[in-house]
């Protein structure tokens, strides 16, 4: 796999100038206010055969995790014949967006003490918010892995696997995280950054929904319900796109209303 | 702290059960207010799509439900464990907010059976006093299906459910749930529209012999007023229902059946963001004398009312009696006490039927409650002897929705990443239908609720703690049952089933249900009741407990429309007895 | 004026504007004609030929126009890059009378079902469309349009149009059709001809729910919303 080089970076954090209704709705604020008459261009990087490596300014990874992260997400999800993986559907942007955000900083997750290893169906137990979960897991990985001289990026896909594999059993202690704790949730959020709709800065030109077939937001079924066995025809549709196709990212939406 | 005016009434938790009984007191004439710890939201503009048909947000992050970083609940499989709190909510996923969870319900609107209200009694009669197992708490409920009949169709035609009906007065009519007990008339709307899998389970289902119907649903098949004048539309089967809000107006919620009649009362008065900490009790402590809350600023009032309700999401109801110190709690070891005692929860399975790629399933396109399901082998409705268990579930094609996130199924012994985990994802999405297990949730001694000794809330108040597990009594009913759904599957042509019957430990880290039942059970003895027929404090006459924690065991369908039913009794108990006479309406 | 013709639109009753009614009768009669002997079925003895596929658009044009752009005082929709689908059961519609239109009617009862769908495409189609004429609005009727489009009303109880309509009201494959740039006119006549059940083929009486909520005001600012949107 081609070593993705670190030099030149293209924003793909969401439109900077116009708010959307559709956005300020998805924040819950009343949006009375019309929008322009015209839509302007937009960033595009939301374009379609931007598949591929993905170029993202990254504000939550360092440069060596974002490395890590963009391997280890593209062998949980590879591109194939059926198309892009979670490289080129731009998880990696989802999760650093995610992470650098409030789901990051620990929304929804109940942070008071004390703590206490507990069993596995008393699930997380850990102090660590998901991003000190990450940056701690990922310190210690990279540690581990510059001390052996076998950086993650290098090595071969069957090497690659095997090493999410150990991690995925356990096998690693990644300064006090379970390497399976860490894995579990890796796994959870890449598959998120793949399926979720488009706002959030993966799924990038809804490749996930396209290749399984999901109709996205917009589903007004009535009619089509009562065509037995017949396939749904129709593109994706993010409930961020404009009349004009384009979906304006807005990875900040809060989980909580 | 703040002294208010005295009310008459004052309700907490302003749900679905909440917003029922104040509407029906406040139009009666009386005061009321009504204390919710969450938010006021409404159809406009909370609920409007596209916004809302937000997996990530609203299915995994869980946005309508009720925040679990100030108050969680702490949870252990058994009584030698030390419990833990649940971080993030999975297992179950309590509602919170103006409408409670019913904004976000499924909309599955089933009556519990004739047999389910005197379970102890009939299993008895049919199977002989050693056919359970003497750790297996089973109780009546002191009403009977009988008491409850005329609730439920009026609860129904407050949601308008669309549905069959079987047996209207005893006269059998086609197309509906043979089992089903005795009804006085038909469903507001028919059915609604049955998919493509229910068309393929319907027609397996009754090559074997069973009687598949339609799931009744509250997510209306055609427009509806209901007697309160609250006019809804018919819903366009988005796939976006558990977990959502409805944008149509199109699900029964206390939004679209209810609320603006309430809101429009000037005896009613609404504060939300009001985080009740206790039920105040006089000296003698039989006596409430209303409530303190905490509002959202941080000041604390103290509310009197001359009769408390509580109306809370089942697990809330139990803890408030708990931290109010109404009734004994219960202490597994001893048997003593009854606060926290029968928690029971739903067992829930499933059996995966992976067809070929020409069998197109379009599982996106589904209401909350579009399934096609089978009773024959739910609650009694099937001989027991010899099968080591009692209790039974409803199997159906009942997937709700195709929201790819959570919903990926692959063939067992796909790997759980990769390319081959890719290319399964690919080969089953529109090729795979689950049919669902929704079993009951039998009683047992050691599954309980109390207060936690370690953990406290954002206010300084003690987390309920949940003691469970499954008893060996319903992980076989699973088993037996999960085999029935795969042989189902088999006959509608699947190239593969794979059945994952429900198997111990319980974890709280699966979604499963969010039906938590029991913990304030009703019955007609204080020893091993909180609540009598008429949801009344056995210990304090003038508070009442209107929830699924009355019920002395979960039966083998969804609670809400058996709720719904118990609401307005209850309702009725309060409107013709309890306010023209206060006091203990059953003698101890 | 013969009475009891309506106008091609499903105008609301008695609420014509006399110039077009004129007008449109006077192409309703006068392409009736030319219309059915284009029609003819190729197994009837009519000595024409069978209709070639072109010579069907024409009496479509004289009131959809030649780029299907509508003829916006006489409540004709426009139709360029409108949903195949969405046409095609328009057409079944009218002919089946779910939506009642006679003139619509006659028309559609004419075309075979391959014939309905072949104009239905054809439509769908074009794109070279001259832009919409919008309407006029003032500040609020814009504002209360856009809140309609985007929120919806609690207190009416209508969901946001945009829900079904799509993103900026252009329309959902497969479940309903575009709105942005559409005529006002036509938009007012529809929501009227659901509010009134003359127009009854909306799938789950989703839009007469709707149109039965709003009032003449709502349905303006709607219909002049969209009518200035693209």
């Amino acid at each position: 796999m081609a070593r993705i080089t670190r030099r030149s970076f293209v924003a793909t954090v969401g439109s900077a100038g116009m708010v959307p209704a559709a956005a300020l709705l998805a924040a819950g604020a009343p949006a009375v206010a019309p929008p322009p008459t015209s839509h302007a261009p937009g960033n595009s990087a939301d374009s379609p055969g931007n598949a591929g490596s993905a170029q993202t300014v990254y504000l939550f990874f360092s440069a060596a995790e974002a490395v890590f992260i963009e391997a280890a997400c593209e062998r949980l999800i590879p591109a194939d014949e059926s198309g892009p993986g979670a490289l080129g559907a731009g998880v990696p942007n989802y999760l650093d967006k995610q992470l650098g955000g409030a789901w990051g900083a620990g929304e929804r997750l109940y942070r008071s003490g004390p703590w206490q290893p507990g069993t596995p169906s008393q699930g997380y137990q850990l102090p660590f918010t998901p991003a000190e979960l990450f940056h701690t897991s990922l310190r210690a990985i990279l540690r581990n892995l510059d001390a052996q001289h076998s950086p993650f990026a290098g090595m071969s896909a069957e090497n690659q696997d095997a090493y999410l594999e150990s991690l995925e059993s356990g096998a690693h202690d990644l300064d006090g995280v379970p390497s399976a704790v860490f894995f579990d949730v890796l796994l959870k959020m890449t598959v998120e950054g793949f399926f979720s709709d488009p706002v959030y800065g993966g799924n990038r030109d809804m490749i996930a929904w396209r290749m399984i077939g999901f109709p996205g937001a917009y589903a007004d079924y009535f009619e089509t319900v009562d065509r037995h066995g017949v396939k749904f025809e129709r593109e994706p549709m993010s409930l961020a796109q404009d009349g004009k196709g384009h979906v304006h990212m807005r990875p900040d939406i809060p989980a909580a209303p | 702290m703040q002294r208010l005016k005295e009310v008459d009434v004052v309700v907490l938790g302003l749900g679905m059960v909440g917003s029922m009984v104040a509407k029906e007191l406040a139009a009666a004439g009386y005061k009321v207010v009504g204390l919710e710890r969450g938010e006021a939201r409404f159809t406009v503009p909370e609920f409007q799509s596209p916004a809302i048909h937000d997996e990530l947000r609203f299915a995994v992050r869980k946005a309508l439900m009720q925040d679990n970083t100030r108050e969680p609940v702490t949870f252990r499989n058994h009584a030698s464990e030390v419990a833990l709190p649940i971080r993030r909510w999975e297992s179950f996923l309590p509602g919170t907010g103006l409408g409670g969870s019913m904004v976000h319900w499924n909309g599955q609107t089933y009556r519990f059976q004739a047999n389910d209200f005197q379970l102890a009694t009939r299993t008895r009669e049919r199977y002989g006093k050693r056919f359970l197992d003497p750790d297996l708490t089973i109780q009546d409920w002191g009403v009977t299906y009988e008491d409850l009949e005329p609730h439920f169709d009026r609860f129904e035609y407050l949601l308008g459910t669309s549905g069959k009906a079987s047996n209207i007065k005893g006269q059998r009519q086609p197309g509906g749930d043979p089992h089903e007990s005795p009804r006085s008339r038909d469903y507001p709307t028919p059915p609604q529209k049955e998919l493509h899998q229910g068309a393929l389970f319907r027609k397996a289902a009754s090559s074997l012999g069973y009687n598949p119907f339609p799931q009744p649903s509250s997510n209306l098949s055609q427009p509806y007023t209901n007697p309160e004048g609250m006019k809804l539309n018919a819903c366009v089967f988005c796939g976006f229902c558990e977990r959502f809000a409805c944008e149509h107006f199109a699900k029964s919620t206390p939004q679209t059946v209810i609320l603006p009649v309430l809101l429009a009362n000037p005896n009613f008065e609404l504060r939300t963001g009001c985080q009740v900490q206790r039920i105040n009790l006089d000296s003698a402590r039989k006596h409430a004398t209303g409530v303190t809350y905490i509002d959202a600023v941080g000041r604390e009032f103290e509310q009197p009312a001359s009769l408390v309700i509580t109306s809370m999401f089942a697990l809330n109801n139990v803890r408030m009696l708990l931290l109010s110190g109404i009734g004994t709690p219960y202490d597994p070891v001893s048997g003593r006490g009854v606060v926290g005692r029968n928690y029971t929860y739903q067992t829930v399975s499933s059996a995966a039927a992976y067809f070929d790629q020409d069998v197109i399933v379009n599982p996106f396109m589904a209401s909350g409650a579009s399934g096609t399901v089978i009773n024959d082998f739910a609650g009694d409705n099937f001989d027991h002897g010899g099968l080591g268990f009692i209790g039974g579930a409803y199997i159906g094609a009942v997937n709700s929705g195709g929201r790819p996130i959570l919903y990926h199924p692959v063939p067992p012994n796909t790997p759980a990443w990769g390319k081959r985990w890719k290319q399964a994802v690919i080969k089953h999405y529109n090729h795979t239908i689950i049919i669902g297990v929704h079993g009951s949730s039998i009683a047992h001694r050691g599954n309980h609720l109390d207060l936690d000794p370690t953990y406290r809330d954002a206010w300084g108040q003690p987390l309920l703690r949940m003691t469970f597990d499954f008893p060996q009594n319903d992980l076989k009913m699973s088993a037996y049952l999960t085999a029935k759904a795969a042989e189902i599957g088999k006959a509608m042509g699947a190239k593969e089933v794979a059945g994952s019957p429900r198997e111990g430990p319980y974890t709280t880290q699966q979604y499963q249900s969010t039906h938590n039942t029991g913990g304030t059970v009703m019955g007609d003895n204080p020893r091993t009741s909180v609540v009598n027929r008429y949801s009344q404090s056995w210990d304090v006459s003038n508070v009442f407990v209107i929830g699924a924690s009355n019920y002395p065991q979960n039966a083998s369908w969804n609670p809400t429309g058996t709720l719904g039913a118990l609401t307005y009794w209850t309702i009725d108990a309060l409107k013709n007895k309890y306010l023209k006479n206060p006091g203990p309406l059953v003698s101890a | 004026m013969i009475a009891g013709v309506r106008l091609p639109a499903d105008a609301p009753k008695g609420r014509a504007p006399a110039f077009a009614l004129a007008f449109a009768l006077a192409f309703a009669l006068a392409f009736a004609l030319a219309f059915a002997l284009a029609c003819a079925p190729a197994a009837a003895a009519a000595p024409s030929a069978a209709a070639k596929p072109g010579e069907t658009v024409a009496p479509c044009e004289a009131c959809h126009g030649a780029h299907g752009e509508g003829m916006a005082a006489a409540h004709v929709p426009r139709i360029a890059g409108q949903s195949a689908e969405y046409l095609k059961k328009q057409l079944d519609d009218y002919a089946e009378g779910t939506r009642d239109n006679p003139v619509m009617r006659n028309f559609a009862k004419a075309l075979s079902d391959q014939q309905r769908s072949t104009l239905a495409a054809r439509y769908a189609a074009m794109r070279a469309t001259p832009p919409p004429q919008a309407a006029a609005l003032d500040a609020v009727q814009r504002a209360r349009g856009h809140q309609l489009a985007y929120q919806g009303d609690e207190q009416r109880r209508v969901a946001a149009c945009n829900s079904c309509h799509g993103p900026d009201g252009v329309g959902v494959l497969h479940a309903a059709p575009y709105l942005a740039g559409q005529s006002a006119d036509y938009l007012t006549s529809a929501l009227k001809s659901f509010q009134q059940d003359t127009r009854r083929n909306d799938a789950g009486e989703s839009m007469r729910s709707v149109a039965k909520q709003l009032d003449d005001a709502d349905i303006a600012a709607i219909s002049g919303y969209f009518s200035s949107t693209q």
